[in-house]
């Protein structure tokens, strides 16, 4: 059995869900870089304003003034073509790239009574990634695919219309569907169709579903066949006689074709999405969105290939050829597609460019899903996802460098910490310090306070700094200190005091060279 | 019908009559290892605001911020120090007692409390604290009423306590207001950290929510 994944109007489809200020408007996708460019594909909204296929442009305007004119970007095709080959591995590892927008699937084995299931879930999934699709089941891959372009497609945002099949033959099959042939819904038109019945399918459905030469078809429309039922039932034989090979494939392709194998699809073995924009962006919105798409389609392929992510590494590439990049390293590997955006959306916000951005590159890195379990006693982070997310969100606010755990640094230079990330897991308490702190922990003024000093009879008998003054009614000291003495750059000495104000307070007063510091108070 | 409540405490003590499922369950506590703060109110309350004012110089208020790091240790709980005036010395601790530590360095008093607003809202941390000792004057005179009270609502939500160290009454929607007036001498520079732990004694100036330890017996 086999399964075919359909998307009508692929290119247009590609261009505009990259576009989500497009909504409903009318739009259309005019043929390429050529002198008389003409409508190739539109969507309902353009339809209903009248515009057809094969209109030039101002003609088109001309119909629908509001009409929304694209060329097609081959970037957004091969996005959305690698979003459906993603979609097509979640049913099956056979699949086959048959077309723009046709993904064949080699159901064997699948659960025959779910087969229906599993292509509604497909077409669910498409939808989430923002494509329309439809999907047939049956005996034959073009069977299948007779059935996919039968098959009604769910009214969304930006529905698009098909030139083919004709919403009449539709309505027969849906007539149909009541005797052999079923949908996914029997009370409504259903985006799946599984041809249990071949002949009574294949039977109504117009002559041009199976591509006939236009030669051929005006020789058989002159003859009344305008079926693939008229033309099936004429024998074999005499249509070879007549019209040569031509006519034996165009009769095969009208019974169903054969039960062909697939050219396999080679799974991604890496999971990245890249896309150039024709119009630079210069705000946040359009540029998540897109990544948005690109994460959609990734965490697809990552939930096939069985992995999570445990890094995301974005380049963005500027007008002026500059590039940024960043790399993030997730707490937690994941596949959850809100984990990941909100990693991505956190890091944009704060991001600041000198000129717009023309391209965007992201990357997962792959990782085997975590399946250790925690300890009993271990302290790690409820959440992890969360708790990355609240730091980002603070680095932001003060800089990088001024978050983090302290650690005190090997050395007697005052002051030598460094900030390093959060611990993921508590480590147990250490024993009990041999030597116990004493006094009280100082406070620190960074920098320290400059301090001008009185002296009487040799001794320091008044303080003041901007911030503190008054009499000192006790001091101890000084004490010595001095470090790195064999090193000319980072040597350092200095004589401690430790004072206290006739009002009140414990300070420790520094000289440098000449210059008397206060460099904390006792608290 | 009843004669009308004549101040605030006589109005919670009528809703609460009146509304009695309304009235919140009494908070966990968090204790602290300073047997003062412990024995009297039980320790500091989680989701909820606690004040502590240090009104005089080298009262005690970073000997009391350190024994909470120590303590939060003992039982590996993750601390936010939100240091409004980047003035703690990680020096005056002990090395292990900083593993669970998260050290925001800041130098003005509005993004130390948007970065504790964000913190509060954390579930992954025991307990924030907010230093915002030296803080200048001005810059505490403009921090509105609200602020505080948003700071009340983000921890609620979850199971941290929020300390404010603060030189003066401050926060409004504190729950529980310590402050030490004790100016500590030179000579306390002679004595074992724990000896004056054990002697820390901060006045109680507020407690709204009683705690399950000690319920309404407050000194």
């Amino acid at each position: 059995m086999f399964a075919v994944l359909h998307l009508a109007d692929f290119a247009l489809q590609a261009v505009l869900r990259t576009e989500p200020a497009i909504g409903l408007r009318p739009a259309a996708l005019f043929s390429g870089h050529v002198r008389k460019s003409l409508v190739i594909s539109i969507n309902s909204a353009a339809r209903a304003s009248g515009v057809e296929l094969g209109m030039t442009a101002p003609q088109a305007v001309a119909r629908c003034p509001p009409l929304v004119i694209r060329a097609p970007l081959p970037a957004a095709e091969k996005e959305a073509r690698a979003a459906l080959l993603a979609v097509g591995f979640t049913l099956s590892p056979l699949i086959e790239d048959t077309a723009p927008g046709v993904c064949t699937i080699d159901l064997k084995g699948a659960d025959a009574e779910k087969l229906v299931a599993f292509a509604q879930a497909a077409v669910d999934e498409l939808t989430r990634v923002g494509l329309t699709s439809t999907a047939g089941i049956a005996s034959t891959p073009l069977l299948a695919l007779y059935a996919a372009r039968t098959a009604f497609r769910r009214p969304t945002d930006g529905d698009l219309t098909r030139d083919r099949p004709a919403a009449a033959s539709a309505h027969a099959i849906t007539k149909k569907s009541t005797s052999k042939n079923t949908l996914a819904s029997p009370l409504k038109p259903a985006a799946v169709v599984h041809v249990t019945d071949p002949a009574s399918f294949l039977s109504p459905l117009p002559l041009s579903a199976a591509d006939p030469s236009m030669e051929l078809s005006g020789v058989l429309a002159s003859w009344g066949v305008r079926t693939l039922g008229d033309l099936t039932a004429l024998p074999r034989d005499e249509i070879v006689r007549r019209f040569g090979a031509e006519g034996l494939a165009l009769w095969q392709r009208a019974a169903g074709g054969s039960n062909r194998p697939l050219h396999p699809v080679v799974p991604p073995q890496t999971f990245s999405a890249e896309m150039e924009f024709e119009q630079e962006i210069e705000t946040l919105e359009p540029l998540l969105f897109i990544l948005r798409r690109f994460l959609e389609r990734l965490a697809l392929e990552l939930q096939t290939a069985h992995s999570v992510a445990a890094e995301l590494e974005f380049t963005l590439k500027l007008e002026d050829d500059t590039t940024h990049s960043l790399r993030l390293r997730l707490p937690e590997p994941t596949l959850d597609l809100e984990i990941l955006f909100r990693a991505l959306h956190t890091h944009l916000e704060s991001l600041r460019t000198e000129k717009s951005i023309a391209a965007v590159q992201l990357r997962l890195t792959p990782t085997r899903p975590l399946v250790r379990q925690q300890g009993l006693f271990e302290t790690g982070l409820l959440d992890p996802h969360g708790f990355a997310e609240t730091m980002a969100r603070v680095m932001a606010l003060v800089g990088p460098d001024h978050v983090g755990t302290p650690e005190l640094e090997d050395t007697h230079r005052p002051d030598a910490v460094k900030l390093v990330a959060p611990h993921a897991v508590i480590p147990p308490p250490a024993n009990a310090p041999v030597h116990p702190l004493l006094g009280l922990p100082l406070r620190r003024f960074r920098p320290p306070l400059a301090a001008r000093l009185e002296f009487t009879e040799g001794r320091a008998t008044y303080l003041w700094t901007e911030q503190v003054h008054g009499d000192i009614s006790v001091q101890q000291g000084p004490w010595p200190k001095s470090g790195h003495w064999w090193q000319n750059d980072r040597a350092w000495a200095r004589l401690e005091w430790d004072i206290e104000l006739a009002g009140g307070g414990v300070y420790r007063l520094l000289r440098v060279g000449e210059v008397y510091f206060l460099e904390g108070e006792y608290d | 019908m009843a004669a009308p409540p004549t101040n605030l405490t006589a109005l919670r003590q009528l809703l609460s009559e009146r509304f009695p499922q309304a009235v919140r369950a009494p908070a966990s506590a968090l204790l602290t290892g300073i047997p003062c703060v412990d024995e009297t109110v039980g320790g500091l309350p989680r989701h909820a605001v606690t004040e502590l004012v240090c009104s005089t110089p080298s009262c005690g208020g970073q000997l009391f911020v350190a024994q909470l790091l120590a303590a939060t240790r003992a039982h590996r709980l993750r601390v936010a120090l939100v240091d409004g005036t980047d003035s703690f010395d990680p020096g005056s601790c002990l090395a292990d007692d900083l593993v669970h530590v998260i050290w925001v360095r800041c130098d003005h008093t509005d993004p130390a409390l948007q970065v504790t607003d964000l913190l509060a809202r954390d579930a992954n941390l025991g307990l924030v604290v907010l230093d915002l000792r030296h803080a200048p004057e001005a810059e505490l005179r403009r921090i509105p009423n609200r602020q505080w009270y948003l700071l009340q609502r983000a921890v609620e939500a979850t199971d941290l306590a929020l300390v404010i160290v603060t030189p003066r009454a401050l926060v409004s929607s504190a729950q529980l207001r310590l402050e030490l007036t004790r100016a500590q001498g030179i000579a306390t520079l002679e004595e074992g950290r724990l000896t004056l732990v054990s002697s820390m004694a901060p006045t109680l100036q507020r407690q709204r929510l009683s705690t399950p330890s000690l319920g309404s017996a407050v000194a």
